[in-house]
């Protein structure tokens, strides 16, 4: 086979890393073809396509007039605007505030006071809720974990409870007003974190250390209760009124 | 068929018959080198949607959609503390990188003499120009950063944003606020001071306290049941190697996530 019998396959000169045509599948092609798991994932998405379109012709629902800022210049100058602010508003704290020095480690002296950061505080406060460790009476009075495996625990039951809000509360509600429940809830969260990281640093607070564990459990569920009681009243009150027309735009489920 | 020559293949022809300027002709020339190569035609309408995404007009705001504009402040500052955070955390990660240049987590023990670790921090502070201003921007940037990350929590909490399809966002929000703790914790223990020690001190125990996994807990996140140069090193990897790419990873997903549900919409 000499050189000129040689069909001009090559265009011009191209590396020949393309696929030949005939040979290369269509996409129907490859779906039919295609079994098992991948073949459901192209049957699951074909349907959920269809469903979207018939749900978007059938429904009564004006599209909404979405045209607002352009991206660029508009909207990036806003975000650039308050990047500086805040940037700027970190680096006055550190000129004004910096960090203290503090005397290298030494084990053999443990200082009065010994705190993690204070993000931690709530954390640490829960390390210290041994007397709320049951003791067993099955088990001759004695208890059925040591205290800080208690406390360890503390921390991932309340990790946990945080995690598992979204498949509890459920529905179309979104303001306090109109969850007082569960507003009432994160007031009672937000309470106890203040409370538990007090307690946590109750060798620096002037107050029996009996009464503030006392004040630690109930100023979370005062606090709470009080929300709610404010929020109850106040759906039945101005706020309502004054948001109905939202409310006929969007009423809750 | 695809073997046959096509006059439309022929580039340089097509280039020539066209009255091109000198511009346009490298441009071409270059495209199609590329485009040989790196089969650039097949991302081209990747690179088209990018063009009219960048050039999006942004969706109303609740303001406008409501004309609340005269009756709060324009942009809600609590719909900001997401973004905040991580602005801060870009700051850390940039005044960390410049930290890392001059910090060794070396010669850890606890004698109360001062450790190579104790000694660089305080040579940053003292001697370096500036230092004194790095590390007091990346350690309030960090404190910036879990406080606007706490609020946030707050706000999408009250706000009921964390519902129905957004779970997800809530979950990975939640790991995500742990692993910031987890980094603040780590950086708290590197300049290795009294304070540094005695908190690695609860930390060991909180993690031995684990039933059945503590010891090995222990072993994996601080070198050993007692506090030495191992776990200053530990600390120190975790610090500026593994939350890092991790957190960053995350902190990408989740605004993802962000971009593709929209935000939830405010009140």
């Amino acid at each position: 086979m000499s050189d000129n019998d040689t069909p001009e396959t090559e265009t011009d000169g191209g590396t020949g890393i393309v696929p030949p045509d005939d040979e290369t599948p269509t996409w129907s092609e490859r779906k039919e073809r295609t079994e098992g798991l991948s073949r459901l994932t192209y049957e699951y998405f074909e349907r959920a396509r269809r469903e979207d379109q018939d749900l978007r012709q059938e429904s009564s629902y004006v599209e909404r007039d979405v045209l607002g800022f352009p991206a660029w210049p508009h909207e990036m100058i806003r975000n650039l605007a308050l990047t500086s602010f805040f940037v700027g508003m970190i680096v006055f704290l550190s000129a004004t505030l910096p960090p203290e020095m503090m005397p290298p480690a030494n084990s053999s002296s443990t200082p009065a006071v010994i705190l993690p950061d204070w993000y931690l505080y709530w954390s640490f406060g829960l390390l210290k809720l041994g007397p709320l460790n049951p003791d067993l009476a099955l088990l001759g009075g004695s208890k059925l974990m040591a205290d800080r495996t208690y406390g360890v625990l503390a921390n991932l039951v309340i990790v946990g409870a945080i995690t598992i809000v979204p498949f509890l509360n459920k529905g179309a509600a979104r303001r306090p007003v109109e969850q007082p429940f569960w507003a009432a809830v994160g007031v009672f969260g937000v309470t106890f974190a203040f409370t538990v990281s007090v307690l946590s640093v109750k060798n620096l607070v002037p107050m029996d250390s009996h009464l503030l564990f006392d004040l630690t459990f109930l100023l979370p569920f005062v606090a709470g209760f009080i929300a709610y009681a404010i929020l109850k009243s106040m759906r039945e009150g101005y706020m309502f009124t004054l948001n109905r027309r939202y409310y006929r735009l969007r009423p809750p489920k | 068929m695809s073997l046959e020559k096509k006059d439309e293949h022929d580039h340089k022809g097509w280039m020539e018959e066209r009255e091109l300027t000198v511009l346009e002709e490298r441009y071409l020339t270059l495209l199609m080198w590329l485009d040989k190569r790196l089969r650039l035609v097949d991302y081209l309408e990747l690179l088209e949607d990018l063009y009219y995404k960048v050039n999006m007009q942004m969706p109303k705001s609740h303001t406008e959609q409501y004309g609340l504009d005269n009756k709060f402040w324009y942009w809600y500052p609590l719909y900001a503390l997401g973004s905040f955070s991580t602005i801060a955390y870009l700051v850390a990660a940039i005044s960390g990188a410049l930290l890392g240049f001059y910090y060794a987590p070396a010669a850890a023990g606890a004698t109360g003499d001062p450790t190579v670790a104790f000694t660089s921090v305080t040579t940053i502070m003292q001697d370096l120009n500036f230092g004194y201003m790095l590390r007091s921007i990346h350690r309030w940037s960090a404190q910036v950063m879990t406080a606007a990350v706490f609020l946030h929590m707050l706000r999408v909490y009250f706000t009921g944003a964390y519902k129905e399809p957004r779970e997800l966002n809530w979950i990975i929000g939640i790991v995500l606020i742990s692993l910031t703790m987890v980094f603040g914790y780590s950086g708290y223990l590197l300049p290795w001071n009294q304070l540094s020690y005695w908190a690695g001190q609860i930390g060991v125990e909180m993690a031995l306290s684990i039933p059945l996994a503590g010891e090995w807990t222990a072993q994996l996140l601080f070198g050993g049941f007692t506090l030495t140069q191992a776990t200053l090193q530990r600390m120190y990897i975790l610090h500026v190697f593994f939350l890092p790419f991790i957190v960053t990873g995350l902190i990408a997903v989740h605004i993802g996530i962000v971009w593709m549900q929209g935000i939830a919409e405010p009140h």
